[in-house]
């Protein structure tokens, strides 16, 4: 059933496009980033832990996790092929568009692994779904999407990975989410984003996820 | 080698003392690069003003991550490992360059190796918090020398032992040696029978 809209996502983006600037803002304006206390508390372990906790709730086992994984791998991996399928290498600045191949190729790896391991696990993995990006012919309004994507990914990832209960999916888990990192920080470099804006990673409840990459999932 | 690195940790503060480690050894190198080199130097070496910038930025964030994991560790009972001596042997700005990128490369396999071996789930959560900082870091480094922003579909893993022969030839000495509380010295875990850090990398020297 479609969602109403893009306006999810919409917002989502200016919100993150937002929250992006301000940061560059901050850094170019010489500020620098509190230090020591104020960083410890504003990290995930302390006041969010209650709330991470919840999150963890949200799972009802490792095969649920990696399918919540599976699932935003998947919209990766489709955004990625079918928005280079859509631009060509002279839409983008030099070197880029060889770049987005490689990061296409890793979620469509990540795609398989995931798949793999729900079905080794005894579980059904999911499919891909339809996507509407609402990119149109922009490639510039590509590439802020995928910085969107690929910074919610690295939370969903951080978000998730306290629920999973097998030490050695944790590991595999990890080996995902900094290719994730690595992603986002190459996506925010190149649309004229802070790469690392924040000492610490924003780790986000499946509830958040969906509310961000959900608006782009048709059905 | 994963049941090899389960015997390295004996609980999660083990495992954050080795992060720890590992982020006093970059903080120190970006705090101390950064002294010496100044905005000049790096335009000198060919890098704008943006790059020392981030520069700046990275060392910010490995200031916060030493702070906020020794919290952590005191928090919970345990003796966070102190500063150690170090010696990167970088000469010029293209150099400490290249030492940024070898150090955040490894860090982030260090801790894609060790995330699996924290029970505590706030504990898990938290270091992914870091882990996904230092992924971006490394990217940005191999992005800044021409090298690929992000090598392959999945990270690599490194075990402490592994880690400790990549990092462990820029420690000097251990830090904490005027403290009688040997327990917050351990740099590293060690595989071994028991060997602190002195002795295995004496071993490796």
């Amino acid at each position: 059933m479609p969602q109403p809209t893009h306006e999810l996502f919409l917002a989502a983006i200016t919100e993150e496009r937002e929250r992006r600037r301000s940061r560059r803002a901050l850094i170019q304006g010489g500020a620098k980033l509190a230090a020591g206390a104020t960083l410890a508390t504003t990290m995930a372990m302390t006041p969010a832990l209650g709330r991470l906790r919840a999150a963890a709730q949200e799972f009802e086992g490792d095969i649920d996790v990696l399918n919540y994984a599976l699932t935003l791998e998947h919209l990766e991996y489709a955004f990625y092929r079918d928005g280079l399928d859509t631009f060509g290498s002279d839409s983008f600045d030099e070197g880029v568009y060889d770049t987005l191949t490689g990061i296409r190729d890793h979620e469509g790896a990540h795609v398989e692994t995931l798949t793999q391991v729900v079905s080794d696990l005894g579980g059904t993995p999911v499919e891909e779904a339809e996507y509407d990006f609402g990119y149109g012919d922009d490639p510039d309004a590509f590439l802020e999407i995928a910085a969107v994507l690929e910074n919610t990914g690295v939370s969903a990832y951080d978000g998730a990975g306290s629920s999973l209960s097998d030490p050695a999916l944790i590991t595999a888990a990890g080996t995902i989410v900094a290719v994730e990192a690595r992603h986002a920080s190459y996506l925010n470099l190149i649309t004229g984003a802070v790469p690392f804006p924040d000492a610490f990673e924003t780790p986000l409840s499946r509830a958040e996820v969906l509310d961000a990459a959900g608006g782009f999932i048709v059905s | 080698m994963r049941s090899a690195a389960q015997t390295t940790f004996a609980n999660d503060l083990e495992v954050f003392n080795y992060a720890l480690t590992l982020e006093h050894l970059e903080y120190a190198f970006y705090r101390d690069g950064l002294d010496r080199f100044g905005e000049g130097d790096f335009a000198d070496a060919g890098f704008d003003a943006e790059v020392y910038e981030y520069f700046g930025l990275i060392r910010d964030h490995e200031q916060a991550h030493v702070e906020t994991i020794a919290e952590t560790i005191s928090g919970a009972g345990g003796t966070p490992v102190e500063e150690a001596e170090y010696d990167f042997g970088y000469d010029d700005v293209a150099g400490f360059v290249g030492v940024a990128q070898a150090l955040e490369n490894t860090g982030v396999a260090a801790y894609t190796g060790a995330a699996g071996f924290i029970d505590d789930g706030g504990l898990l959560t938290a270091a992914l918090t870091i882990h996904g900082v230092e992924a971006r870091h490394a990217a940005y480094l191999n992005f800044l020398v021409g090298d690929e922003p992000i090598p392959a579909a999945f990270e690599t893993t490194l075990t402490p032992d592994e880690v400790l022969a990549i990092a462990g030839p820029f420690i000097v000495s251990a830090g904490g040696e005027d403290s009688d509380d040997t327990s917050g010295t351990t740099t590293m875990p060690s595989t071994g029978s028991g060997a602190g850090v002195g002795g295995e990398l004496q071993g490796r020297w």
